[in-house]
């Protein structure tokens, strides 16, 4: 059976998961990652009680943590990456914020038509610039780790990439919840499932879509302490490709300013910003969108379109 | 006057329906976007305004409006004003407050309850409203043994909804903890502002003194209580973070000094204050005017004047600008600047009450303690 995704919203409050689970079919055990849960991994009680089915929670948080707690270099190694990751992250957003704003003026202001478009267009090639090359930073960052990473000899992460990639393998579907997408992330990576997962059925929502896209986007319009700009975090694991994923945008996206959705859809063109909110759902299987229901994709004039079956 | 008034009086004085009619057909008080008119309908000798806006008379006399028994006034308000009122009827000599009958808005505090007045544009923020989607936290009791104190007192905490033992969660002390949950609905907001991942799940402990007026206004044995009796239990019985980043202080008018008293004593056990209307009274020249209770807040808040040094990392302090104590909470901000403490300072278009305290805890709260919705998406 070719791979297939399933991309779900928040899962409250009204949880469809169990209807992406009968969309997919099941044949063989089910394993959920709620890494993203950080503390609380593992405590996949209601997740059982609305699927009615037996669901072993991976726990890869935790089995990270032991591995950093028995391999001092490697931990050493992951905090320096941490580190580097969080300072390219306050560079990025020194130069995205005026960029950004640059862009913002642009789209705002009134002239010759004809002048301001080339100079809109010309600004938000920049912010687009600017995150490609925030990206490129990233993932060489991530380059460097995993080449100094190889060079080390660790025997109880590879005995335990080895059992983790033993349940993957064996499971005949695969669950990725939501949560910090930041830390699921690093676990996905860190026992190196990007490959594996690509050719499995899984059904991620939330953080747990994100992880799966090319390029993770967080983003909040309504934040307490005042207007923050989306920023691009990282790369994904580059299973789903071309879409932006933003789950809660119904919540989190500023509806009422055509404006400033023109602008965050336009910035990350050519792919395109798909919302995921309670009840959402699109399904992709060898790479192809083959269904979509109440997920919208924002438009290039700041309008909200169904998601569209092909 | 107002224009649906004038309208009423076009013809002459109006019938009892069309008195009736013009009552039960708008919302009152009248509000326009930058003025407000009161309304009233009784026989009376006089009718006031009584009002807590600082710089302002506290009363100002309605107009009775010819051949009815209406009275009306109209004041000034600029958009998104908030203020508390009753009505003075002076009836026979008689003098008697009486709430505003028209006006189903009202707000309570431990007097009582007062009619409030919502300018344009004001609008309760929907965090402080229940919300059948948060995940509700639970309210424990706990008992200590105060020998500071001599005898028993009681705390509440709250904690969140999932809380987990195998966790660690920062903590907020609330000053007048039980007066911020009736008035303020704090349980409300902490359960809203916690679903929406704002702030981090967190414990709070709230407390109440039997004696505020004393222990709240720079009393030691305050400080000593929390310092070092309340805190170390609380580290005894709850999970909690080890870092002063991630303890707080919070409270509003004599809560706001006890909490800034207790951080002079204890510099930078508690990283975060939150402060609200904090009565902050200072005499720069000669003696304060205030009474007797405050000559030990006076004494205090003097002494920091003259020796300021840093209290915690972050202080948010707020203030109604229809409260006289805006005076000191201004002068209060450069000075705790200057110690390099980082100071975010809100004041609002309302004055020294409950609701404006409210109002404002979704600002103090975020920036104390910010949560991770930016990280997060469940």
């Amino acid at each position: 059976m070719a791979a297939q995704q399933v991309l779900l919203g928040p899962q409250t409050p009204v949880a469809n998961v169990r209807r992406a689970v009968e969309a997919v079919g099941c044949e063989g055990p089910v394993v959920v990652i709620t890494a993203g849960w950080r503390d609380s991994e593992g405590e996949i009680d209601e997740l059982q009680d609305e699927l009615g089915i037996p669901v072993e929670d991976l726990m890869l948080y935790h089995r990270a943590e032991d591995i950093y707690l028995r391999e001092p270099k490697l931990r050493e190694l992951k905090s320096e990456r941490q580190d580097k990751l969080r300072e390219l992250q306050r560079l990025y957003r020194m130069r995205l914020k005026p960029t950004l704003s640059a862009a913002r003026d642009l789209c705002r202001t009134t002239g010759d038509p004809e002048l301001l478009r080339l100079e809109q267009n010309e600004a938000i090639l920049q912010v687009r610039e600017l995150d490609q090359h925030h990206l490129r930073r990233i993932v060489a960052c991530h380059q460097d780790y995993d080449a100094r990473r190889k060079s080390m000899e660790i025997p109880t992460a590879s005995a335990e990439h080895e059992r983790v990639h033993k349940q993957v393998k064996n499971a005949g579907l695969v669950l990725i919840a939501g949560g910090h997408v930041a830390v699921l992330l690093n676990r996905l990576r860190m026992f190196r499932l990007g490959g594996l997962l690509a050719q499995k059925t899984v059904i991620a929502w939330s953080a747990g879509a994100m992880a799966l896209s090319d390029r993770i986007v967080l983003f909040h319009h309504h934040a307490p302490q005042g207007k923050v700009d989306a920023e691009v975090l990282d790369a994904g694991l580059g299973i789903v490709n071309g879409k932006v994923l933003l789950p809660g945008a119904k919540q989190r996206l500023s509806w009422n300013s055509s404006k400033r959705l023109s602008l965050f859809s336009r910035r990350f063109a050519p792919a395109s910003c798909c919302t995921l909110d309670n009840g959402s759902m699109i399904h992709i299987r060898a790479g192809k969108q083959v269904k979509a229901s109440n997920s919208f994709v924002i438009t290039h004039d700041g309008r909200r379109l169904a998601l569209a079956a092909p | 006057m107002n224009a649906l008034i004038e309208k009423l009086f076009r013809d002459g004085p109006p019938q009892a329906a069309e008195i009736e009619a013009f009552i039960n057909g708008n919302t009152f008080p009248l509000v326009e976007p930058d003025h407000v008119t009161f309304v009233f309908r009784s026989l009376a000798d006089e009718v006031l305004l009584r009002r807590w806006i600082s710089g302002l008379s506290t009363s100002q006399p309605m107009q009775s409006l010819e051949g009815t028994d209406l009275w009306a006034l109209t004041m000034d308000l600029p958009r998104k004003s908030r203020f508390e009122y009753k009505f003075e009827i002076v009836h026979n000599g008689a003098r008697e407050l009486q709430l505003d009958g028209l006006n189903k808005v009202q707000a309570n505090d431990p007097f009582g309850a007062n009619s409030v007045c919502q300018g344009y544009g004001y609008k309760r923020p929907d965090w402080t409203l229940h919300d059948p989607e948060s995940r509700t936290g639970s309210l424990a009791e706990l008992a200590i043994d105060s020998q500071v104190f001599e005898g028993r007192r009681d705390v509440q905490v709250y904690l969140p909804a999932r809380f987990k033992r195998s966790r660690n969660y920062p903590l907020l002390i609330v000053h007048d903890g039980p007066d911020y949950l009736h008035y303020a609905d704090l349980k409300t907001v902490l359960d809203n502002l916690i679903h929406r991942l704002e702030i981090p799940a967190m414990c709070v402990a709230l407390t109440q003194s039997p004696d505020r007026l004393v222990e709240y206004t720079g009393d030691p044995r305050h400080a000593r209580f929390i310092g070092e009796e309340l805190l170390p239990l609380l580290t005894e019985k709850l999970p909690l973070i080890d870092r002063s980043n991630a303890r707080g202080l919070m409270g509003a008018s004599l809560g706001g000094v006890a909490c800034l008293h207790a951080a002079s004593v204890y510099p930078k056990l508690f990283g975060q204050l939150l402060l609200q209307s904090g009565s902050f009274a200072f005499s720069d020249l000669g003696q304060h005017q205030k009474g007797p209770i405050f000559d030990p807040v006076v004494r205090f808040v003097n002494g920091y004047r003259k020796k300021p040094f840093v209290l915690a990392d972050k202080i948010y302090m707020s203030c109604g600008i229809y409260e006289s104590l805006i005076y000191e909470n201004r002068s209060l901000v450069p000075l705790l600047q200057k110690q390099g403490m980082q100071i975010n300072f809100e004041e609002a278009r309302d004055a020294h009450n409950w609701e404006n305290w409210r109002d404002r805890l979704r600002n103090g709260l975020t920036w104390l303690f910010p949560g991770p919705l930016w990280m997060v998406y469940e």
